[in-house]
């Protein structure tokens, strides 16, 4: 039996240490992981309650992130609760077992500490390698903060583990900004945290040794199709309800919401930007003083990145006039992956805004408050214009002569 | 540990009920199956199998069918090893706390993987759950080619053996490099027990398998897998290649405990020549040819070497 | 039948199962007693792979049991250590089964998959005189 830890109200943790609280929490069964920076400490603050006799389960430690996804498949098939983290290279190392993972809807919950992908070389925070997991089939949540990246941990358990649901859900979070910036987070205590996950309750347990299942089978061109459709149709059809569902108890709990859609400011928004990770904290207090000043500008944070909210998000963007959408990856070669997404949400509407795109904050650089004032200029511009007075895509904070394009 | 299945000899062991079924899509004739069918029935446990993507696991677990009577996973190339021993790592979680839905069963793990799976694309992963000591058995279906994809040569691919990727054409004779050596690679993991097998002795690979789920601990299986398809005989032969095989001492049977005692345990009465070996296979037809003869006389002077060397082993008792 | 199954129709996953019901000691459980689903490949058959069947003659036969565990298809019935028979549901055609049997003249023997079984044990050939 695992010795339970006596938690303040709050503590002062940073992303990592939220996270790591919140596997301890939830008592999983298995964890295999491989140390990548910047999700390490994940992994040795996983050791060291496991070492201090916090932690009563398997801890695997292999010899690559794919190994580690490929062991917390095994594990989940076999029936009980995995998770593990990664970034960058690590995650990219484990696509592959990803999309094996989802295919054979297994809840497994996997931290992404978001850092860059090389080359070149980088160990800071971007979400190169959240963008790189997009099409995997896993439901992935975005998280701003440390106290975020602590409930959403937990939550994901919680909706990945669902009969009705059964898909692995990654958690991400801004590397170094929020893994290794600590803030004050109101915890819950151990009992509670537990309680609110409940036992691991198996399906389709390869340990049942009574209902043996076979999984990971071939599927050819006769049934292939049907396979992905109906893995489609659950991401689309019974994860948001049971988000919802997990949201509002997590709120009841706690007295903290989350939405789907993090909606600030955007009622009677004429201005509004896209964004993700922690410039979602930095766009709201530009926002605030933009309010101040009687500019109706908002901010819309992506929560659930899968499965998407695309009505949601067309609700909160209609009577917008002019909308930035900024993404922390390169798209290397075209418009950033939000531009995207919201342009193809807004595409048949009656009513569009202008939508531009801003490639920030690559390899950890810092998107500042200076930065966003002026997003939210360009965004003034247009909506009085009455159409883009700047090229689409932007890039912001780089050295050198100003870069954009189309 | 559960108690050893009794397996006094063929007629005895003919009792058993296979846990793996026909109407399968391997080959008429293939070898994987008989050792499949060899090692699930050594033992009366519950299983808990993976396989690597390959021949075993594309023929046996094609939608809408499934012929494993067991819990089986598939995940892909590299990883039947970790699969399993995910699932090995989960039951000694569940066990600890209690929550084993049948708590008195003592599953055994194993995972199957092909030669290309093993000493090329999942030697890494293998490697780790043998560092790791997961308490599991791997058996490698070894027929020294990627089989699967059409016969392409791999880590265990024989020197002089024609394969796609390195056939026999007019100015080569197919694969230049010698055959990696797992036994001695999973030995020096300081694995509890190696061991190399055919199915044609099902006696020295059932007492070996038998020994291999009753260590503690990784344990490692070579088995030999004569493929009738890339080997290039006709599908009758297989258990008579095998013979071929092991009573050449090209694919010597022996044990290697704790990584450090070698035990040859088949001496064949007669040692055939190798060249009658390789005479009987269509893969290595080419090496008959005047200009690359010297290759057999080569291939029969590295297996006299290598048997030389494993009897030494044997005696030195390190 | 399975084969048109729509996208809700299965479990989600691609995950199988073997049986309808439990089985308790499975190990020692014979394929017939098993209660196997339709996903089983047991219930399946490829006997059309088959150019040449093995006949069994049990006339000759010493139950050696060299047929059974040689078979790569599970097709040769043996039940309380007697060879009963050849499962032509899964049986390929391999041929193994006649290679390996010891016997002169040998037990089971190929023939034309149309060849009528009573004629092939009514005219089984005689007893070999080996040459060394």
């Amino acid at each position: 039996m695992a010795d339970k830890m006596d938690l303040l109200d709050v503590e002062v943790w940073d992303g990592n240490m939220a996270a790591s609280q919140a596997f301890r929490q939830a008592q999983i069964d298995v964890v295999a992981a491989y140390p990548i920076t910047p999700s390490t400490p994940v992994v040795e603050n996983y050791a060291g309650f496991l070492a201090d006799g916090y932690v009563d389960g398997e801890y695997v430690m292999v010899e690559s992130e794919h190994a580690a996804m490929s062991g917390c498949v095994g594990a989940a098939a076999a029936g009980g609760r995995v998770a593990t983290a990664t970034s960058s290279q690590g995650f990219a190392l484990m696509v592959e077992v990803l999309y094996q993972a989802s295919g054979m809807r297994l809840p497994i919950v996997l931290e992404v500490v978001n850092r860059a992908l090389a080359a070149p070389l980088n160990v800071n925070g971007d979400h190169s390698d959240m963008y790189l997991g997009r099409d995997s089939g896993w439901i992935q949540l975005d998280t701003f903060s440390p106290q975020e990246a602590y409930d959403l941990t937990l939550m994901a358990f919680k909706i990945g583990e669902d009969h009705n649901v059964r898909l692995p859900v990654m958690v991400h979070q801004d590397g170094f900004i929020s893994s290794h910036t600590a803030q004050g987070v109101k915890t819950i205590d151990d009992d509670t945290a537990y309680n609110f996950l409940g036992e691991f309750q198996p399906f389709n347990a390869m340990l049942d040794f009574e209902k043996p299942a076979s999984y990971g089978v071939q599927t050819e061109e006769d049934w292939h199709f049907e396979h992905k459709a109906r893995q489609h149709n659950d991401l689309m059809t019974k994860v948001f309800p049971k988000i919802d569902e997990v949201f509002a108890d997590f709120k009841k709990l706690t007295g903290r919401e989350y939405r789907i859609l993090e909606e600030y400011a955007m009622d009677d928004a004429e201005v509004a930007i896209v964004v993700m990770g922690t410039s979602v904290e930095s766009t709201r207090i530009v926002c605030a003083e933009l309010r101040e000043q009687g500019i109706k500008a908002g901010v819309l944070g992506i929560r659930v990145l899968r499965p998407f909210p695309m009505e949601k998000i067309a609700a909160a963007l209609s009577g917008v006039k002019a909308v930035a959408t900024l993404d922390r990856s390169s798209p290397n070669g075209t418009v950033g992956m939000l531009f995207n997404e919201m342009s193809g949400v807004m595409i048949n509407a009656t009513e569009r805004p202008i939508i531009n795109n801003y490639i920030y904050g690559l390899g950890g650089r810092d998107l500042t408050i200076e930065h966003i004032r002026g997003i939210y200029g360009d965004l003034q511009e247009n909506a009085k214009a009455g159409s883009l007075q700047q090229p689409l895509q932007q890039f912001i904070g780089l050295r050198g002569p100003k870069l954009s394009f189309y | 540990m559960s108690e050893i299945k009794k397996i006094k000899n063929l007629k005895e062991f003919s009792t058993s009920a296979d846990r793996v079924v026909g109407a399968n899509l391997l080959c008429p004739g293939c070898a994987h199956s008989i050792i499949v069918r060899e090692v699930l029935n050594a033992t009366n446990d519950d299983l808990v199998i993976s396989a690597s993507t390959g021949c075993l696991e594309v023929c046996t677990a094609v939608y809408p069918y499934t012929s494993w009577d067991a819990s089986w996973i598939h995940i892909g190339f590299e990883n039947s090893s970790t699969a399993v021993a995910g699932a090995e790592a989960m039951y000694q979680a569940l066990k600890r706390k209690g929550r084993l839905l049948q708590p008195e069963r003592t599953p055994k793990f194993v995972a199957f993987g092909g030669d290309g799976a093993t000493y090329d694309i999942g030697f890494q992963w293998l490697s780790g759950c043998f560092e790791r000591g997961h308490d599991m058995m791997y058996v490698t279906l070894d027929n020294e080619v990627y089989a699967n994809t059409g016969g392409q040569a791999s880590g265990a691919t024989p020197l002089g053996s024609s394969t796609t990727t390195a056939p026999a054409g007019r100015v080569s004779y197919g694969k230049k490099r010698h055959k990696k050596d797992m036994m001695a690679i999973m030995a020096a993991h300081g694995a509890p027990y190696v061991a190399q097998v055919a199915p044609n002795k099902w006696k020295d690979m059932v007492k070996k398998i038998q020994t291999g789920f009753q260590t503690e601990g990784p344990v490692f299986i070579n088995a030999m897998s004569a493929c009738t398809t890339e080997w290039k005989f006709a599908p009758e032969d297989t258990i008579a290649i095998s013979d071929l095989a092991t009573d050449s001492l090209v694919f010597p049977l022996y044990e290697i405990i704790d990584g450090k005692e070698w035990n040859i345990t088949y001496r064949p009465k007669n040692i055939i020549p190798v060249r009658d070996y390789l005479g009987a296979q269509g893969r290595f037809k080419h090496l008959f040819k005047k200009e690359n003869e010297y290759l057999i006389e080569e291939w029969q002077k590295r297996i006299d070497s290598s048997w030389e060397y494993l009897q030494r082993r044997e005696e030195s008792r390190v | 039948m399975a084969e048109n199954n729509g996208w809700d129709q299965f479990d989600a996953g691609t995950i199988l199962f073997s049986f309808n019901d439990k089985v308790d000691n499975i190990a020692t459980t014979h394929a017939e007693n098993r209660p196997y689903s339709n996903s089983n490949s047991y219930t399946a058959s490829v006997g059309d792979w088959r150019v040449a069947k093995p006949i069994f003659n049990k006339d000759f036969c010493i139950d050696c049991q060299f047929c059974w565990i040689y078979c790569p298809d599970m097709s040769i019935l043996s039940r309380d250590k007697k060879m009963v028979g050849v499962d032509y549901d899964h049986c390929k055609g391999c041929g193994i089964c006649v290679e390996v049997c010891p016997t002169n003249p040998k037990s089971l023997l190929m023939f034309n998959e149309q060849h009528d079984d009573e004629e092939a044990l009514a005219s089984w050939p005689e007893k070999e005189s080996k040459e060394k």
